[in-house]
């Protein structure tokens, strides 16, 4: 069990540094990155598509991050960080994703639509009436305006 | 899991450890380090949470939106340096694995000097804002926007002091089991800055550029 | 950047004035006397007995986790004192100023407490009950037992240990400190947005508020991480997660969500600091601020944080209930499945606190179906208790009442808990009186628990019983009170009554709130059988002396070993063969076997750096609620520096010998021997065969 008192370089954890995976890591996300910042300055794909690719980047980035950098695998000495991200990733999704559903729904219910879509235009820019346009997730009750 | 039913035979029965398991103690340091990490992820959640009920058009009064002042291409240097950073600090981990001190000063100097600009280009983009007169009283939106990115800024600053302490401990003790403990638990916190910038960097920067 | 402040502000001082000390107060200004002169008894006591070497060498400094769990709960009950005196105060407000007749003195038009004053009261009353007296008490009896229950010698981070335990203590200073220097938070112990922005709550209480929950959350979030990696890291040779004791899996399942929900606490308040003190806009009505994004923010962590406090609670039980059945824990798979169900559902369902916020019918039916949800693990529990007990050989001793009686609560609370998951009744009594009956139900099935932890588990951390007479007197007393408290309190919900009313409209409600009086009465008087308690307890001591095994029929590891427990735990790790370890060695007869040779073993040192963080930590709470900047940076650069200089000293340890552990060991092996000699009639372990039996019995239906 005593993994060498004697010399803690040689732990297992210091052991499964290696340079070529922290480089892959570097270069999958900084170009990942890259990708994206560039599609963003371009203009070339429409809002929500690029929303999407953007996430996707975002997304396998991270994952490249998580296994290069923070050595999550199921390897024996990484089993327990790993056990605890994985309990943990569903809380995150809960945090973001429950708040963000109960207030779109309740600013579905609570914001007078009818000023929402004509805030939308761009001459209603007053700072009196403050701009209230679209939502995310809200575009097909914009006309209802209940 | 094993079950209840009784297999062991009282008679034979091993009743002490004799073994003298000593436990691993970098392992249970790099384990309790990993659960603080995951809570300061959940801190990030929150403030994701947050900013996204508060990013929605109203959100921001009327007033400036980080799509008028978002800069991708200067953010994007940003998102270099802190990687270059991280990578650097990864060599300088793999400098330690072959008992390389000189090499993982090099390596961590290296993090110290990118992690520095970074933050440079953040506080110089912080203070172009201000000098604008947008800063996080100019509505709710502004408040979330600041917040997130400045926390973020604040999780740096403080690795930057905690890589020159690390710094300093490797010159004057070696890689004892207390200094090479924290060096991995340093690798685990400047990596996990690398994660969570890639969401701030995608999700504030770019998509409230685009939005 | 910073927010223009109403009043005066001076860079020495800043917001802190002569006027914000209430020496004309005539409930504080005699109050605060009291305490000084309590202070300068208790202080000239220690001087004039010559103990500060001894506080400072044994206590202050120790990083012992023992030692640790017993100042975690000295802090619980003396913080559980003061909230049951809020209370208190609460209800004689609330029995006093009933209709438009009646009298009012010390200022106010009715009762004996300004609004502004009584508002004070409940906000602390709260926060305390739940944050600096729950919390620390589950905290510290987590603590002390978990490490003995999975073998180990102390802690994971010792160090870390200590430090949660001083964080913890300056929380609880920053708020005793509010009475006496300037206000309290009067706006409800969780807040309410925008009421706590500065215009609306221009003093200090909210920022007492805001850095106390700060400190709290900090120190829980230290030892939660400290708890996880002790379980994961630190059990001994053989113990399986199937051989886990169950307190050991309830503590674990607990400070998971402690772990995954505080962050979110921090959050919010860190969010009304910037509010407050920058000027930022996250909840205020108007320039884009959300007012329920806070509440939403608040419960994320809130409703995790009640499951944080009674997944500990049911642990006890399940360690009570089988003791004193003299039965394995039925069920013990389904039981920590139910732990982790719960752990999990916590996360589901926050939004029940705020219902009425109009998020619409699909969420509110989702979080409504979560909420209703955690019913069926609780059930399960209940279930397992109730089947424990079933044909068991029962000792109602007061433990085991204290535990009955909390699955009575947890019956009651439980049920009006399912009436409140109900979107429909929950409009109708939100708010309500009802709502607060349920929830000191629920939290007072914490403390029935911790009560009956504490007769539990006093003999092994101090080596004798607790006066069973006395016991049993608070225990009766406290249910009565108990009784006529809630039950009339359960009434006025459904007759309208709506919470934190400083001055009650309808004189029809007089009689309940009079019931509801005398039954504090009576709590009072349960107070007082506690401290008598102590006091025959201590004083009648020797009589009660106990061996390893204090109850004879003790099933889990923690028995195994002396009491009181020795500093080192274990002179030898033991190796586990069996879930109920010291019941299956007792049921074989090899209980007595001790170790062969004794190794030597490492122990870390005392530390004063743990004491001067918090400290430091209580000096900069205090300077950010006082706005004293240049204190808030010099506090925050000692920290930091401390902190380094720290990590360069590190901790080498000590080494105690072979040799001398020997010496320790026979010495209290002799001990023991002198008590099971002294008094025959305790139960001495080895050959019960009634123990035995009912071992094997559940042990063949499996």
């Amino acid at each position: 069990m005593s993994h060498g008192a004697a010399d803690p370089t040689m732990h297992p954890e210091v052991q499964l540094s290696t340079s070529k995976g922290y480089f892959l890591g570097f270069a999958i996300s900084a170009f990942l990155m890259l990708v994206a910042t560039f599609l963003v300055t371009s203009h070339s794909v429409p809002p929500f598509g690029l929303l999407m690719v953007i996430s996707v980047c975002a997304g396998i980035a991270v994952i490249a991050q998580i296994y290069f950098l923070l050595h999550i695998d199921i390897s024996e000495h990484n089993i327990w960080n790993t056990v605890a991200l994985v309990l943990f990733i569903p809380l995150f999704l809960i945090t973001i994703g429950l708040t963000w559903w109960m207030f779109s729904q309740l600013y579905l219910r609570t914001m007078d639509m009818s000023v929402m879509s004509s805030a939308m235009q761009p001459a209603v820019h007053a700072s009196a009436t403050p701009g209230m346009a679209a939502m995310p997730g809200m575009n097909a009750h914009t006309d209802s305006g209940n | 899991m094993s079950s209840h039913a009784s297999t062991v035979d009282p008679k034979k029965a091993e009743l002490w450890d004799t073994h003298h398991h000593s436990h691993d103690v970098i392992s249970t340091r790099t384990l309790g380090y990993f659960l603080y990490l995951l809570s300061d992820g959940m801190l990030f959640a929150t403030l994701f949470a947050a900013y996204g009920v508060l990013s929605y058009q109203h959100s921001y009064f009327g007033g400036p939106t980080p799509a008028e002042f978002v800069k991708p291409w200067y953010t994007f240097a940003q998102t270099i340096a802190l990687f270059l950073s991280v990578l650097a600090y990864g060599f300088g981990m793999n400098a330690l694995k072959h008992k390389n001190k000189s090499g993982l000063i090099n390596g961590m100097l290296a993090a110290f000097v990118l992690g520095v600009v970074f933050l440079v280009l953040d506080i110089h983009d912080m203070s172009h804002l201000y000098s604008m007169g947008i800063t996080l009283a100019s509505s709710g939106g502004m408040s979330a926007f600041m917040v997130l990115t400045q926390v973020h800024a604040t999780h740096i600053f403080f690795g930057l002091i905690w890589i020159l302490v690390m710094m300093a401990q490797v010159m004057t003790k070696g890689f004892t089991e207390e200094t090479v403990g924290r060096l991995l638990t340093l690798r685990m916190f400047w990596h996990l800055q690398a994660v969570i910038w890639v969401f701030v960097y995608i999700f504030v920067y770019l998509w409230g550029y685009i939005s | 950047m910073l927010v223009d402040l109403p009043g005066g502000w001076s860079p020495l001082l800043g917001r802190l004035a002569w006027s914000q000390i209430p020496y004309a107060n005539p409930i504080l200004a005699p109050l605060f006397v009291a305490v000084v002169i309590g202070a300068i008894i208790v202080l000239g006591l220690i001087t004039y007995y010559g103990k500060w070497t001894y506080l400072w060498k044994e206590w202050l400094t120790t990083v012992d986790h023992k030692k640790l769990g017993v100042m975690y709960i000295i802090i619980g009950l003396v913080m559980l004192f003061r909230g049951f005196i809020d209370g208190l105060m609460i209800r004689t407000q609330q029995v006093w100023a009933v209709g438009p007749h009646s009298s009012g003195v010390f200022g106010s038009l009715h009762g004996y407490l300004t609004p502004f004053h009584f508002g004070q009261v409940y906000s602390a009353h709260g926060l305390i009950m739940i944050l600096l007296a729950a919390t620390p008490l589950l905290v510290g009896f987590m603590n002390i037992i978990v490490p003995i229950q999975i073998g180990a010698r102390d802690m994971a981070y010792p160090y870390l240990n200590a430090l949660g335990l001083w964080i913890t203590a300056a929380a609880a200073a920053l708020i005793m400190i509010s009475l006496f220097v300037g206000d309290f938070a009067h706006n409800g112990w969780f807040e309410y947005a925008p009421i706590f922005e500065m215009q609306y709550s221009p003093g200090v209480g909210v920022d007492y508020w805001i850095w106390t929950l700060q400190l709290v959350a900090l120190g829980t979030t230290l030892g939660g991480i400290n708890i996880l990696a002790t379980i994961i890291k630190m059990r001994a040779p053989g113990m399986s997660w199937g051989k886990l004791p169950i307190f050991v899996w309830a503590s674990l399942s607990a400070n998971v969500i402690a772990l995954t929900s505080f962050p979110a606490l921090q959050v919010a308040l860190g969010l009304v600091a910037a509010d407050r003190y920058l000027g930022a806009h996250f909840f205020t009505a108007g320039m884009g601020g959300n007012l329920m994004l806070y509440t939403n923010l608040f419960w994320i962590w809130g409703h995790p944080e009640v499951y944080f406090v009674i997944l500990p609670a049911f642990g006890m039980m399940s360690e009570i209930f089988p003791t004193f059945s003299e039965k394995p824990l039925f069920g013990y798979i389904t039981m920590v499945l139910a732990s982790m169900a719960i752990a999990g559902v916590s996360w589901l369902v926050w939004l029940h606190h705020f219902f009425t916020m109009g998020a619409g019918p699909y969420v509110n039916t989702a979080f409504s179906v979560a909420t209703m949800l955690v019913g069926i693990p609780t059930g399960v529990k209940v279930f397992n208790w109730a089947f424990t007990m079933y044909r068991g050989r029962l000792t109602f001793n007061a433990a085991m009442l204290w535990a009955i009686g909390a699955l009575f609560l947890l019956l009651i609370g439980g049920m009006t808990g399912m009436m409140l998951a109900i979107p429909a009744i929950n409009y109708m009594v939100h708010n309500s009186v009802f709502v607060v009956a349920h929830f000191h139900s629920m939290l007072l099935v914490i403390v029935y628990a911790i009560f009956g932890s504490v007769l539990y588990w006093f003999p092994k951390v101090f080596g004798f019983k607790l006066d069973e007479f006395w016991a049993k007197t608070m225990f009766w007393l406290f249910s009565a009170g108990t009784a006529l408290v809630f039950v009339p309190m359960y009434m006025l919900g459904f007759m309208g009554m709506t919470r934190r009313l400083e001055y009650v409209f309808n004189t029809g409600w007089q009689p309940y709130l009079d019931v509801m009086e005398f039954g504090i009465v009576v709590y009072t008087l349960s107070v007082l059988a506690f401290f008598i308690l102590l006091y025959v307890s201590v004083r009648d001591h020797a009589k009660n002396r106990v061996g390893a095994d204090a109850w004879g029929t003790s099933r889990s590891l923690e028995w195994m070993t002396h009491s009181p427990v020795p500093f080192y735990n274990f002179a030898v790790l033991p190796h586990i063969n069996e879930r109920d370890e010291v019941a299956w060695r007792r049921q074989h007869g090899i209980d007595n076997v001790r170790p062969e040779h004794y190794e030597d073993i490492h122990m870390p040192n005392n530390t004063g750096v743990a004491i001067i963080l918090g400290g430091l930590t209580f000096v900069l709470g205090f300077a950010l609620t006082w706005r004293i900047w240049w204190l808030c940076i010099v506090s925050l650069l000692a920290i930091i520096v401390l902190m380094i200089v720290r990590s360069f000293r590190g901790d080498p340890g000590y080494i105690i010998t072979g040799a001398e552990l020997q010496r320790m060991e026979e010495e209290a092996y002799r001990r023991e021997a002198q008590i099971a000699d002294s008094h025959h009639s305790h139960p001495v372990s080895g050959g019960v065969v009634g123990n035995a039996m009912a071992y094997q019995r559940n042990d063949s239906s499996k």
